[in-house]
């Protein structure tokens, strides 16, 4: 495992990748950072949330060459045929791309050391904040590899990684949605109120438990709560073991 | 060594490998013929777990692949068609990183890089990028890759394609000096190729073994008796006569003639020894000087349209 994460975390710095990601993160943080300042209020707590809206937008420059370009060069068979086993190479992949956020992450970092030299506060909701950060990175990194292995053209995976993402982002908005709807919908079927509200409410409901964004907006206040960072850490686990699955099967089926 | 054992390989419909066995001994070359699509590549991804097999096993010095696959492949270094390169590290580095995959310890690595570097000759570019190294240095970049962990057995798929004609000879040195201590399985359709190098063949048409055997028994099954030409000058008819009379020629044919030179070709029982002396000597004592003498066994190439052609 240690061998492909120092490979493929070096490999974003032999690349534009990691320059790039890391750009645009310092740029994102920057801006925000020097607008709170500028205002004379700031939070670091409300940067770090804000800055997860950019998931979309990072994760997938981070993961897209992950599977594609080994596929595409040929040298997946390297995984194949030396004694590694394939859940070392996806285990070893994820952490690269999760080290690649911890380098970005140093963005922050110095911007908390500025906050409280200037006797500004950090506190529990911003280090809450940061973890959740990271528990989040790490779902939509494990992702992100999904849909890296599925094919062997980056700008496809990058697109496939990109959507899924943004549906995870907008599910609150669609919730919204599909509360209006459903509850229209049974009311002109079954012209109660109360049974095309609980309907509604009942929708909305599921698809809210599955938003990752809403089950962890306490923690800005300094509230934690495990069963968040487990809803993630689960949800990385399972798209890992997919993205393994994925691998291994292709042992049985390529041409 | 290698044994093979009844490899069936099923892509949907299309049945890719038809019930394919064979074994691979110690420090021996093992040539791998077919035509394109018959098969060889998908063998040899089998062989080394890159592919599963649908059914049959593979066992490697003893360990099945499936079964005990980190022993089996500690012992095979595989060079695949298109080298599995990264082109955007250098030399050093990417066989640093094979190192780390196939768990050389840290104290072995140098020594064994070291070797590597001057068997495949790649110490002069070792700090440069592999994306900038020639077709030829990739290629030794991808045996060196083979040779990392020191395995026993060497599968090399077409490692001499694209490559130009000085360098498809130095690559048939270095394969020639490699077999002496590993055991290879070297693919291939150039024929003359495999005929300079392999001591034994297999041929594999329609994924199904057509002949494996080595190459000098290989010619002489399929022509049934071997031949010999022979291009002199003299009385036609009184050669042809004489040499008929020798013991052991069978047939005397002509294939060429013109005032000047007639060519022969002389057709030898299967049960006869060598008669060459004799032919040399009839020669000599008519005073009929010999232009050319050679033997006729059909080559690779004729062996292997005869047998992919359905003979």
């Amino acid at each position: 495992m240690y061998a492909i994460f120092k490979r493929d975390f070096l490999q974003y710095f032999r690349s534009p990748v990691g320059y790039v990601a890391i750009a645009i993160f310092s740029f994102l943080a920057g801006f925000i950072f020097y607008s709170q300042y500028a205002s004379g209020a700031v939070s670091i707590s409300s940067e770090v949330i804000s800055l997860r809206s950019f998931f979309v937008i990072i994760v997938p420059i981070i993961t897209m060459s992950s599977f594609a370009e080994d596929k595409k060069r040929g040298t997946e068979v390297l995984y194949y045929t030396t004694p590694v086993d394939l859940f070392s190479v996806v285990a070893g992949k994820f952490l690269a791309a999760l080290a690649l956020f911890a380098v970005m992450f140093i963005n922050v970092f110095v911007q908390m050391i500025v906050t409280v030299s200037n006797g500004g506060k950090v506190g529990y909701g911003e280090w809450g904040s940061v973890i959740v950060f990271f528990f989040m990175a790490a779902m939509f990194i494990s992702v992100g590899l999904l849909a890296s292995s599925l094919n062997d053209n980056q700008i496809i995976s990058a697109i496939v990684a990109f959507v899924c993402i943004l549906l995870f982002q907008l599910l609150s908005t669609i919730s919204s949605y599909a509360k209006s709807a459903v509850n229209a919908v049974v009311f002109i079927i079954t012209q109660d109120v109360e049974a095309s509200a609980k309907a509604g409410d009942g929708i909305a409901n599921v698809i809210n438990w599955l938003d990752p964004f809403a089950r962890t907006s306490d923690f800005r206040t300094g509230v934690f709560s495990v069963s968040a960072l487990v809803f993630c850490l689960s949800i990385a686990v399972i798209f890992l073991y997919i993205t393994y699955r994925v691998l291994e099967k292709k042992r049985w089926s390529q041409s | 060594m290698i044994e093979i054992n009844n490899l069936v390989k099923q892509y949907g419909d299309k049945r890719a490998l038809k019930g394919i066995s064979f074994t691979v001994n110690d420090d021996e070359v093992l040539g791998f013929l077919g035509p394109n699509g018959a098969g060889k590549t998908t063998t040899m991804n089998i062989i080394t777990g890159f592919l599963s097999s649908t059914s049959g096993s593979v066992k490697v010095n003893g360990h099945d692949i499936l079964e005990e696959p980190e022993l089996a492949k500690k012992d095979i270094g595989y060079l695949p068609e298109q080298p599995p390169l990264y082109f955007d590290m250098t030399v050093k580095e990417y066989l640093d990183f094979i190192c780390d995959l196939k768990k050389v310890s840290k104290e072995n690595r140098k020594k064994q890089l070291d070797s590597i570097y001057s068997m495949v000759k790649i110490a002069d570019v070792k700090d440069r990028l592999i994306g900038n190294l020639s077709k030829g240095y990739k290629q030794r970049v991808g045996i060196a890759q083979a040779l990392v962990g020191n395995p026993s057995i060497l599968i090399l798929d077409e490692p001499t394609v694209g490559l130009d004609p000085n360098q498809v000879l130095e690559m048939r040195k270095l394969v020639k000096t490699l077999s002496k201590t590993h055991s290879v399985i070297i693919s291939s359709h150039i024929l003359s190729e495999i005929q300079a190098i392999a001591d034994r063949v297999v041929i594999i048409n329609n994924g199904k073994i057509a002949a494996i055997d080595t190459i000098t028994d290989l010619s002489r099954r399929l022509s049934g008796s071997s031949k010999l030409l022979l291009s002199f000058q003299g009385p036609l008819k009184d050669v042809s006569s004489n040499i008929r009379a020798i013991p052991g020629v069978a047939n005397v044919a002509t294939r060429n003639s013109n005032d000047r030179l007639h060519e022969i070709e002389i057709t030898i029982s299967n049960t006869s020894p060598d008669i060459r002396a004799s032919i040399f000597f009839v020669m000599s004592k008519g005073g009929w000087p010999i232009f050319e003498f050679r033997s006729l066994d059909p080559s690779l190439e004729e062996v292997f349209l005869n047998i992919t052609a359905g003979k």
